[in-house]
């Protein structure tokens, strides 16, 4: 029972989300940060005050923390097909290891 | 990315990259803005005396009491990445022997005058009025405490019979009936980010060289009778950290 406990602890800390999710997470933060820092500066430059660019900036990072870091969803829709368990006795697939079909029994 | 804590990682290292540049274009947008300062500055009075001039001084020496008025707009030095300009004036003669001795160059006053938005300092400038009335109304008092005359901008500066902040030595002891001496106006442009400047009298781009702001004089023989204490007074502003001696 605990170790059901502790299982949901990983997973969420974890935060797994598929290689397609990756890219994606990835590409929103490139863009995401430098939409940040361009309209942070733009902003500065146009009120004539520093403190804009700083603000509008810490705000756009945590924005973009909020974007990026936790796994959603939209980061899980192409999970990963991993083959079958493996069966007892013949094999459920071909495994093929130099030419020769090979079993997943162990041979003598 | 596979995992919260790499994707913080990356996240957090990539908008450290992204500040750097926002600061680097920050710096580098300050050349576009055009700077026009202006000043006038003028000797009003120096004497020389032998004494004591800094609660430190261990032996008599002569030094020079140096009194002048400046009127100056140094108001186009602030952009939107000033934090602060720090305004000095110098009094600078040339050695004994100038072929090997470089001249000497002493502060007689400065002032840091900060922007309208940069945090309170205990250090800023603080502008003299004329008026010494007590002020009637907040905005009276608000205003009498800033470091430029009430009713301008910073960078204003608007200064009579001006008595130093310092009194100057030379190193040798002796500053008496130096010839060639000069007083310059400085100033130090320090910035929320990016590289400090300091005056420039040539123009460069958008930014004007001053014109103006020195004064040639000669240091007066030592004073023969008794120079009034009062009138070797140094300016002791409200500032909390008066320059010596307080």
């Amino acid at each position: 029972m605990a170790d059901a406990i502790i299982e949901k602890a990983r997973e969420l800390f974890e935060g797994q989300i598929d290689f397609e999710g990756q890219r994606t997470a990835e590409r929103m933060m490139t863009i995401a940060l430098c939409v940040v820092g361009a309209t942070a500066f733009l902003v500065g430059y146009i009120t004539s005050n520093v403190y804009w660019t700083l603000y509008v900036g810490l705000g756009g990072t945590a924005i973009t923390f909020l974007i990026v870091v936790p796994p959603w969803p939209i980061y899980n829709e192409n999970p990963v097909q991993w083959l079958p368990a493996k069966g007892k006795g013949s094999a459920d697939y071909d495994i093929v290891v130099d030419g020769q079909r090979v079993t997943s029994q162990p041979t003598r | 990315m596979h995992n919260t804590l790499t994707r913080v990682q990356n996240v957090f290292g990539f908008f450290t990259s992204v500040a750097f540049a926002v600061a680097a274009a920050i710096a580098i947008s300050v050349v576009l803005s055009s700077q026009t300062p202006s000043a006038s500055l003028q000797l009003r009075n120096v004497q020389v005396v032998k004494g004591r001039p800094h609660y430190y001084s261990t032996k008599r020496e002569e030094y020079a009491h140096i009194t002048f008025s400046l009127d100056a707009d140094l108001s186009t030095l602030f952009n939107w990445n000033t934090k602060q300009v720090f305004a000095y004036i110098t009094a600078s003669y040339p050695s004994d022997s100038p072929a090997s001795i470089p001249e000497s160059e002493a502060v007689v006053w400065d002032a840091v005058i900060p922007a309208k938005n940069a945090p309170e300092h205990h250090n800023t400038y603080i502008h003299p009025t004329k008026s010494t009335a007590r002020p009637k109304t907040k905005k009276e008092r608000l205003s009498l405490n800033k470091a430029y005359p009430p009713g301008k901008e910073p960078g204003i500066l608007k200064l009579d019979k001006q008595k130093p902040k310092y009194q100057i030595t030379d190193v040798s002891g002796k500053i008496a009936e130096r010839n060639n001496a000069t007083l310059t106006l400085h100033w130090n442009v320090q910035p929320w980010v990016g590289a400090l400047v300091w005056d420039n009298r040539r123009t460069v781009g958008r930014w004007q060289g001053l014109k103006g702001g020195e004064a040639a004089f000669e240091f007066p023989p030592l004073k023969a009778t008794e120079a009034k204490k009062e009138d070797l007074k140094t300016a002791t502003g409200k500032e909390k950290n008066r320059g010596s001696p307080a």
